[in-house]
């Protein structure tokens, strides 16, 4: 079976007034049927751009210069039109996005919006089938008033219930791949971990595979099962979560495990900001029956 | 002898929805070079605490000593000098239509310290002091790092030589890497200046490392206070137990430490 | 500055509104030089030759007494231009500061202030002037004055929007915490960024002023003849359309490209000052 995502050597630079800069210096990464997969980095590592490319959102954008291969379910997206990338979102893929309440619409109600989703994949859907499919939905996310949110404005409810319904929708169309780009930094802690717990309850349900996108190593030992370390472009260490976790071998990793500050104590970490080290070559560990 | 003391301190704004209890009935005290942690999820009233221990809100009843002598709502500019701030977002709190050395400057010119080519080498000195090259004093904050603005809004604080600085949540928009060196320096700070700190946060992770002590906030109310070390091996209270099962760890001891917690809950 | 020429170099419309604006100024500085006809901006009748069409000695023909179009069009940008300039140094420090105020100091300083600036925008712009100019004499200075009074508003409301946002930003916060006065605050740190979005409404608005001004002629309320006015040749050369059309045509034009020339060029400084609308 081809795998969900198969991202090899991409290369992507923006042009400016300065000329040419390049934020990513050809990275590749696979993700299987039904595999989360972390894309672990700091801001400006090119994390984010990455997911807009596999969105086909950059693609649209005329200072991007982007080169190699983003297959998507066997199809190569970079061949696409412009129509046929927007007809993927929605349907075959979808997000979730740091913050959920500024990523509803706050003048429609949560039931319009999802039969707004849902009439993406399915055009001629009427409201009853609508409402019934998305009370479903919010119940699959343990939202005990379905009724009640269904009616209700963005602005209403909370912001972990609005994450709760950005999942919902998100999986609504059963998507082949759902990116999450930092799902839940602007909720408090407490929310941040129920939401998470539910959303890898929900994805493994589904056999959805996921790429999910973060700077917080804690939420990603949570969520992945297999891990990319990115560092200014380039991937410096790719394998399965535990073994990452387990024994981190690149510099830059085990500067990243050693900045996080520890629940036990232990002292504040000394961690250089920048080092030579950092952008050592890729280091791969090797897939083992665990 | 405590340096701060907040005495049955309790603030209500009054909405269109009726009366918010912001902070209700919190009394707590600072001692002299201590990491005093003020934890709580968004809607806690920890920044509203924090806003009265500035002088930016009033207290709506109880009373705030400082030094011994009761904070007049109206501050004098001498306490304002004593109490400065660092604020969590380093992009917007430094204008980006001014200089760094004009924006530390401020508190010096305010306060009227020192004369003009005096605080220009405050100015350096306070940029040294944290690891920035006195140079930088002359450049726009759009050429600088979110660290480095970070380090900056620190240097402002530091430059009037104050006694107590409210750090609200100083590190939770920095890089991992980023956020270390910066705590690292706020530690540093700390003792090789005998300053006293109020740290606002909601990431127990930091507030392990750092703090003397720690007080649990919930709903505008004080829930539990202790030393760090007590708050973290022994939370009496159940929120204090939930808010530190609730953080992402990320390695086994941490994770045998919040299970043992959650299975009290 | 060198940032700032590449992307008008970049942006070939606000290249053109550019060179546009520093063709204009100069001509109009240079009008006593340049035009063919240096005396035909006055009170000069030539009934020999009136009203004809372009030719090589009159570029753009004569009007209805025989004064050179072209000659008077230049004399005509002196005065609109210098109008604009009049208009746009008063109007916009006093709407500053009345915006910086009311939307820094908030309260019932900003109430009364804000009321103030509505009742003047309700009034629709035009019918304000007419209005001051019938009571008052119809004369340049009093053109000035009339439009002055309905533009400042416009500046308070722009300046009051900003001002009120950065008031949320943090660096008002820390200089609220060191205890700084709130003049300074208003004056030293919002108003900095305010600048940006005031230099670009000014120049588009200096193209506004000279409609304005124009149209108040137009209507004959605003620079007498014989000085030449833009808005009065249009409306004189009107009554003989299409005939003789080249007494409506030229002055028409040249209203067209300095308004076409500062709007163009006033697209170019937003971007280059990164104002966001």
């Amino acid at each position: 079976m081809s795998p969900v995502l198969d991202i090899r050597d991409l290369h992507l630079s923006f042009k400016g007034y300065g000329g040419l800069s390049e934020v990513l210096h050809g990275i590749s990464l696979r993700i299987e049927q039904g595999q989360k997969v972390a894309l672990v980095g700091e801001s400006g590592s090119g994390k984010s751009v990455t997911a807009r490319i596999v969105l086909g959102l950059l693609q649209e954008t005329r200072t991007a210069r982007i080169r190699g291969a983003v297959e998507f379910d066997g199809r190569d997206i970079g061949a696409m039109s412009a129509r046929q990338r927007a007809a993927l979102r929605g349907t075959e893929m979808s997000m979730i996005f740091q913050d959920p309440t500024s990523s509803l619409n706050p003048t429609f109600t949560i039931g319009r919006q999802f039969r707004e989703v849902l009439g993406r994949r399915d055009p001629g859907i009427g409201r009853a089938a609508s409402d019934a499919r998305a009370t479903q939905m919010l119940a699959e996310v343990s939202i005990p008033d379905p009724a009640r949110v269904l009616a209700a404005y963005p602005f209403q409810l909370s912001g972990g219930m609005n994450q709760r319904v950005m999942i919902a929708m998100a999986l609504a169309n059963r998507p082949k791949l759902l990116l999450a780009d930092e799902p839940g930094t602007a909720l408090d802690v407490s929310v941040q971990a129920q939401t998470l717990h539910l959303m890898r309850e929900l994805v493994d349900d589904h056999g959805t595979s996921v790429l999910f996108i973060s700077h917080n190593l804690g939420v990603v030992r949570e969520f992945a099962d297999r891990l990319y370390v990115i560092y200014r472009g380039r991937i410096v260490e790719e394998g399965p979560a535990a073994a990452i976790f387990a024994d981190p071998r690149h510099a830059y990793t085990r500067a990243l495990m050693d900045a996080v500050p520890r629940i036990t104590g232990g002292g504040l970490p000394d961690v250089p900001e920048v080092s030579e080290d950092f952008l050592a070559p890729l280091i791969r560990h090797e897939e083992d029956a665990a | 002898m405590s340096l701060l003391e907040v005495q049955n301190v309790s603030k209500t704004f009054h909405t269109d929805h009726g009366p918010v209890h912001a902070v209700r009935d919190v009394s707590l005290s600072v001692a002299q070079g201590e990491c005093l942690a003020v934890v709580g999820e968004s809607g806690s009233g920890k920044t509203t605490l924090a806003n009265m221990i500035l002088g930016i809100l009033a207290p709506s009843s109880g009373r705030l000593r400082f030094d011994g002598a009761d904070l007049p709502s109206r501050r004098l500019p001498d306490h304002r000098r004593a109490i400065q701030l660092v604020q969590q977002n380093p992009l917007s709190s430094l204008n980006p239509k001014r200089t760094i050395g004009a924006s530390i400057r401020l508190g010096l010119d305010t306060y009227g310290i020192g004369d003009r080519s005096g605080r220009w080498r405050v100015v350096e000195e306070a940029l040294d002091a944290v690891g920035l090259p006195p140079a930088m004093r002359k450049r726009a904050p759009s050429s600088l790092s979110g660290g480095q603005r970070q380090r900056v809004g620190i240097a402002r604080a530091l430059a009037c030589d104050p006694r107590i600085v409210v750090l609200d949540e100083p590190t939770s928009a920095l890089d991992v890497l980023v956020q270390a060196r910066v705590l690292r320096l706020l530690n540093d700070l700390r003792v090789s200046r005998g300053l006293t700190y109020v740290f606002i946060t909601h990431d127990l992770a930091v507030v392990r490392n750092v703090a003397d002590r720690v007080a649990v906030f919930k709903s505008g109310q004080l829930v539990e206070t202790g030393t760090t070390e007590a708050i973290f091996t022994n939370p009496r209270d159940p929120y204090t137990r939930s808010l530190i099962s609730a953080v992402p760890v990320v390695d086994d001891d941490e994770l045998s430490l919040r299970n043992s917690l959650a299975e009290g809950t | 500055m060198i940032r700032a020429f590449r992307i008008l170099a970049a942006n070939p419309l606000s290249l053109i509104g550019f060179i546009l604006v520093v063709l204009i100024v100069f001509a109009a500085v240079f009008a006593p030089w340049i035009a063919p006809y240096p005396t035909h901006n006055g009170a000069v009748v030539d009934f020999l030759n009136n009203n004809r069409p372009p030719s090589a000695q009159n570029w753009m023909g004569t009007d209805l007494v025989g004064r050179d179009i072209f000659s008077r069009i230049l004399y005509a940008y002196q005065i609109s231009l210098g109008l604009g300039l009049v208009v746009l140094a008063i109007a916009p420090p006093v709407g500053t500061i009345v915006g910086l105020l009311a939307g820094y100091m908030g309260g019932w300083v900003e109430t009364i202030l804000m009321r103030l600036v509505d009742v003047f925008l309700s009034i629709p712009p035009l019918v304000l002037a007419i209005a001051m100019m019938g009571v008052l004499e119809p004369t340049l200075t009093n053109a000035m004055l009339a439009v002055t009074v309905m533009w400042w508003p416009w500046y308070a409301r722009l300046v009051y929007s900003i001002a009120r946002s950065e008031r949320e930003e943090g660096y008002v916060l820390a200089a609220e915490v060191i205890g700084a006065s709130s003049f300074h605050i208003a004056f030293r740190e919002i108003l900095p960024n305010c600048l940006p979005a005031i230099l670009t409404k000014m120049t588009l608005d200096m193209g506004f002023v000279i409609i304005i001004a124009s149209s108040l002629s137009f209507l004959g309320l605003g620079v007498q003849p014989p000085t030449p006015d833009l808005g009065s040749m249009v409306a004189e050369g009107a009554r003989y359309l299409p005939d003789s059309w080249w007494l409506t045509v030229f002055p028409g034009l040249a209203i067209l490209l300095v308004v076409f020339g500062f709007n163009l060029l006033g697209d170019g400084l937003r971007e280059i000052l990164g104002v966001d609308e």
